[in-house]
């Protein structure tokens, strides 16, 4: 070592700079590559998918329908299930874990700033998720097409990107969880909570008020879409069936009150659940708590 | 180069960090002495902008909290332990470490030679040992060539080898002319490697002194156990009590009170008078 | 044919030929029709050249109107393009356009009053308020003809064929699209074979028509693939009832139906395959569904709980988010599940067959949890499919105490799914490369955005490390 340390000052911004957001981020997909939980999700997801696409129905057998819309049906149901899971466990284990080993420490130590670190952490695992659901719905497709699922395309793809969007949307919410929860074990046991309470009990938790205080199907519509795993849902659904209207009295109330704009409506609730959590997130974390 | 004022950290009422102030000159090499939770990791970890604070830290002119990039890009950090990134090759954090401070690959195998880690590279981290962690630590914080280094208890988890050769490289860089800030509980490990040893308890500056004074200062002391040969110890009594020492039998030997910059006195008052000590042990 | 009648045959002919030529020589005219209508002699055949013809014509003689293709008859959007007022008229390979859209007139695109044995065969219908509509003409013959409707809301729509008093007429493929229904009143002993039906109102419409023969039609997409009432002894075979999902949704809706033979037909993802209200009708009289396909349906079957005398036997209910269902809670009795100890296939039979003699030892009961839940608050449909409705049907199969009392059991369940014969199809091929190739694509794309970043910058080797 030769240089003296008055030769050494590197120019440094205050503002944020995207090459530590991208450097952070290929580590986080590096680390995602590595990691067993990530190739579990991805095989799990991969492989119950194909297990749905091949117990469908031949679609030559049942002529002329691709029997790709109660695949596709399964895949949303599968999803709604997995995805949250796989979200809200990777948000809410990234930034507790790492403050726990004292990653986080290591990594804040270097010039970069808390929103530098914090989107790179994002991107970086938002890009695995993009990875894992891609993957596995790329799976399901070709096995659904070897059946014979004549199936429409473009409304598969649409499927995936709103699977991908839920899946960056419980991200947030994980990582809202990691700011916080001190340790690695309680975040995850928290992540887990809102994954049982947005996949099941809040459904479940409509529908007992509904029978209970016989709600009308106005207020049943709206109660249930607040939840992004149902504004998911119904999303989906219309992105291969293109209407509601098979979901009973409510279905229809949705269909007759939105019409056109039913799509935009859902799309958005999804997209506030992916934007406000993560920003929220993003706010505590930067303001500059203890790591 | 570094100033420190109020600087205050609470853990809800208990205040970790009590109106610290502290300037650190260009070069000078300055030890945080203390016992554990006495607040000198929370110091380093103020001016990493680790934590939040209250007071007002400066580093040549840039303010820690606003300015927090600016400043880190001066510091190097060497964390107690490298207890993460297990999976990752030596080579891909060091790799990962100069991408955050865009600093080319060439560095990293400068570097990685200067630590002596370049038979290691392909190793993950797990498979390091204790003393290889520390050197991949400062070999993380050596890459931006800074002229501050920070080292969070640089010798507390190692063996008597590693510690060694881990006070060796840490003195060849203070030889360099940096700033250097080590926070230690084992002052006469870190005590050869700085200027001025800053004594901290619960938060607070205690002493601020040389660290040849410290002792003194503090008034410190140390129980030597003597092991001496057989028939040797009621001698040996006589001897260290004649000489002013205060001591007393322990089953094989006998143990003396001493100055902690005093332990030769005894030893040599004993060899004076003909009595052989088989071992010693140091006992705080 | 006499020898004389053959004569004027052929005169017409070229006389038609020349009048045709001197048409299109005098450029974008149309050719009025009527004249060259009313020049043909009764019996005769009219050949019509490539070109466009004046419609709204009135044909009141024995005539077959035919063209050597690429002839065009145009209403102009003012009353029928056709007018039939005598018997064994046909009109035959023509296009058929611009009727009126007079629901009142009923303006058609081939209309007929009170004659028989009208053919209309072959014909493109564009942009007609009813197609082909035929009033009291018994024996007639509509076969091969496509027709289209006109772009106007729901309720201001015709059907795309209608038939009033016709009894003995063939319908027979057709392909009909975007119409209200195709719709038979009082026409007994119809014949409805090989027709596509998609995007109306009701694919089939029958009312107080007896002894239909109804096999080998497509009825998708439609708000009902075919909805029968006040008739009796129709038998439906080999159709295919696709995504039929109207507000009412029905592959088959059974008003009023006494002795209905409902055999080999496909129901697939229609909102309910077969709807039965009130069906049987007559107490002495029956219903028989055999060897159906009830796959991927919101409800496979669903009955008016009062309803009963039914013959359910080797059906194969596949997926269905309720295979079998009543509206509301009645008593629901008197079906038979099982006919000489043959039930039915039920894809969620969880029992077993230890004599493997192809039926289960233990009886399929339609109980589900979920399903009891939503006969009562239909409005709980909306959350058909989730994993919270799923849990629901699984907590009562765990815990014997939440079961709901059965609605219906099937004693002899199949075990084995019944073989499905394979019917070609040809729009799948396509799709499936298509679906194949976006598949390929979007694993490609995922491995790609986390390979691309994680690859490594170089290897650890230390031999590459400089001096």
């Amino acid at each position: 070592m030769t240089a003296s340390p008055a030769e050494v000052q590197v120019t440094v911004s205050e503002r944020p700079e995207l090459r530590l957001i991208a450097a952070v981020a290929k580590k986080e997909i590096a680390d995602a590559v590595r990691s067993k939980w990530f190739w579990l999700w991805a095989g799990a997801f991969a492989v119950l998918a194909a297990i749905l696409a091949s117990s469908a129905l031949p679609g030559s057998q049942v002529a002329g329908f691709g029997s790709f819309g109660r695949t596709a049906a399964s895949l949303v149901a599968l999803a709604q299930i997995i995805i949250p899971l796989m979200g809200l466990t990777l948000g809410a284990y990234s930034l507790a874990g790492q403050r726990e080993t004292g990653a986080l420490r290591f990594l804040l130590s270097h010039p970069i700033s808390r929103t530098e670190a914090f989107w790179g952490t994002y991107i970086g695992l938002a890009t695995a998720l993009f990875a894992t659901v891609f993957g596995g719905f790329g799976v399901a497709g070709v096995i659904a097409a070897a059946q014979g699922g004549g199936a429409d395309a473009a409304s598969f793809v649409r499927i995936a990107i709103l699977s991908w969007l839920l899946a960056i949307a419980m991200l947030g919410i994980g990582l809202l969880i990691s700011t916080f929860t001190a340790s690695g074990s309680s975040a995850i046991g928290t992540s887990i909570f809102v994954w049982l309470g947005l996949v099941f009990l809040g459904d479940l938790g409509v529908m007992g008020t509904a029978v209970a205080t016989k709600m009308p199907v106005s207020a049943l519509f709206i109660s249930a879409v607040f939840n992004p795993v149902e504004a998911f849902r119904l999303a989906a659904l219309t992105a291969f069936d293109g209407s509601l209207d098979v979901l009973g009295p409510a279905g229809q109330y949705a269909v007759d009150s939105f019409g056109e704009s039913l799509d935009v409506l859902l799309i958005a609730v999804v997209a506030v659940w992916v934007v406000a959590p993560v920003s929220v997130a993003w706010w505590r974390f930067s303001k500059g708590g203890d790591v | 180069m570094i100033t420190i004022s109020d600087l205050t950290k609470r853990y809800g009422k208990t205040a970790v960090v009590d109106d610290f102030n502290l300037s650190i000159a260009e070069g000078e090499s300055v030890a945080l002495w203390g016992p554990n939770g006495a607040g000198k990791t929370t110091v380093v970890r103020c001016l990493l902008g680790l934590v939040s604070y209250e007071g007002t830290i400066t580093v040549n002119g840039a303010d820690a909290r606003s300015s927090g990039k600016t400043v880190r890009s001066q510091m190097g950090y060497v964390p107690q332990e490298l207890s993460f990134y297990d999976d990752m090759r030596v080579v891909d954090l060091l790799d990962y470490s100069a991408a955050l401070r865009r600093i080319g690959p060439d560095r990293v195998d400068e570097v990685t030679e200067t630590v002596g880690l370049t038979p290691h590279t392909s190793k993950k981290v797990r498979e390091l040992s204790g003393g290889l962690k520390q050197r991949l630590g400062i070999a993380s914080a050596l890459l931006p060539d800074p002229p501050i280094l920070l080292l969070d208890e640089p010798t507390s988890n190692l063996d008597a080898r590693a510690r060694d050769q881990a006070i060796g490289i840490l003195e060849g860089l203070r030889h360099e002319g940096r700033t250097l800030v080590v926070t230690s509980h084992h002052i006469e490990e870190v005590g050869m490697l700085v200027d001025r040893v800053v004594a901290m308890e619960e938060g607070r500056i205690t002493v601020e002194c040389d660290p040849t004074d410290l002792a003194e200062q503090l008034g410190l002391r140390a129980w030597l156990h003597l092991i001496l040969e057989n028939g040797s110890a009621a001698k040996a009594l006589d001897v260290l009590q004649v000489g002013g020492f205060e001591a007393k039998r322990n089953s094989r030997g006998v143990l003396v009170e001493v100055s902690a910059q005093g332990k030769g006195e005894a030893i040599a008052a004993l060899q004076h008078a003909g009595i052989t000590i088989e071992d010693l042990e140091v006992w705080r | 044919m006499t020898r004389v009648g053959v004569l004027v045959a052929v005169v017409a002919v070229v006389m038609t030929l020349v009048v045709v030529a001197t048409a299109t020589a005098s450029a974008s005219t149309q050719t009025p029709l009527q004249p060259l209508i009313d020049a043909a002699a009764p019996g005769s055949t009219l050949v019509l050249e490539a070109g466009e013809y004046e419609g709204g014509v009135t044909v009141d003689k024995p005539l077959t109107i035919t063209s050597t293709g690429g002839a065009i008859v145009d209403g102009h959007d003012v009353n029928s393009v056709f007018t039939i007022t005598a018997p064994d008229v046909t009109i035959d390979n023509l296009t058929i356009r611009n009727s009126g859209d007079s629901l009142d007139r009923e303006d058609s695109g081939v209309t007929s009053v009170d004659v028989p044995r009208v053919t209309v065969s072959n014909n493109v219908l564009e942009n007609v308020l009813f197609g082909i509509f035929l009033r009291t003409a018994p024996d007639s013959l509509v076969v091969g003809n496509s027709v289209g409707s006109k772009d106007v809301e729901t309720a201001r729509k015709g059907d795309g064929i209608r038939l009033w008093e016709c009894e003995g007429t063939v319908v027979d493929n057709n392909t009909v699209n975007g119409g209200r229904d195709l719709v038979f009143w009082f026409t007994d002993r119809i014949v409805v074979t090989n027709n596509t039906v998609t995007d109306g109102r009701y694919g089939l419409h029958f009312m107080y028509s007896d002894d239909a023969r109804i096999e080998g039609n497509n009825l998708s997409d439609n708000s009902v693939g075919a909805f029968l009432m006040y008739s009796r002894r129709t038998h439906l075979a080999g159709n295919i009832m696709a995504n039929n999902n109207g507000p009412s949704g029905y592959g088959i809706g059974l008003k009023d139906m006494d002795d209905v033979m409902i055999e080999h037909n496909r129901f697939i993802a229609n909102r309910v395959g077969v709807y039965f209200d009130n069906s049987p009708w007559s107490v002495d009289s029956k219903g028989w569904i055999e060897n159906n396909l009830f796959a991927y349906n919101r409800t496979g079957m669903l009955f008016q709980p009062s309803v009963s005398r039914n013959e359910i036997s080797m059906n194969t209910f596949i997926d269905n988010t309720e295979q079998v269902g009543t509206t509301g809670s009645g008593n629901f009795q008197g079906n038979d599940w099982s006919v000489d100890g043959v039930g039915n296939y039920w894809s969620d039979f969880a029992g077993y067959d230890a004599d493997s003699d192809g039926i289960g030892d233990i009886a399929y009961y339609g109980q589900d949890l979920y399903n009891s839940i939503t006969d009562k608050h239909p409005e709980l449909v909306f959350f058909q499919e989730t994993p919270a409705a799923k849990a629901i049907s699984l907590a009562a199969q765990m815990f014997p105490v939440l079961r709901p009392k059965p609605i219906f059991q099937d004693d002899n369940p199949l075990v084995e799914r019944p073989v499905l014969t394979p019917l070609s199809t040809s729009a799948s091929g396509t799709s499936a490369r298509e679906l194949v190739a976006v598949s390929f694509l979007m694993l490609a794309v995922g491995v790609v955005a986390v390979a691309f970043p994680s690859r490594r910058r170089r290897t650890a080797n230390p031999t590459e490390v400089g001096p």
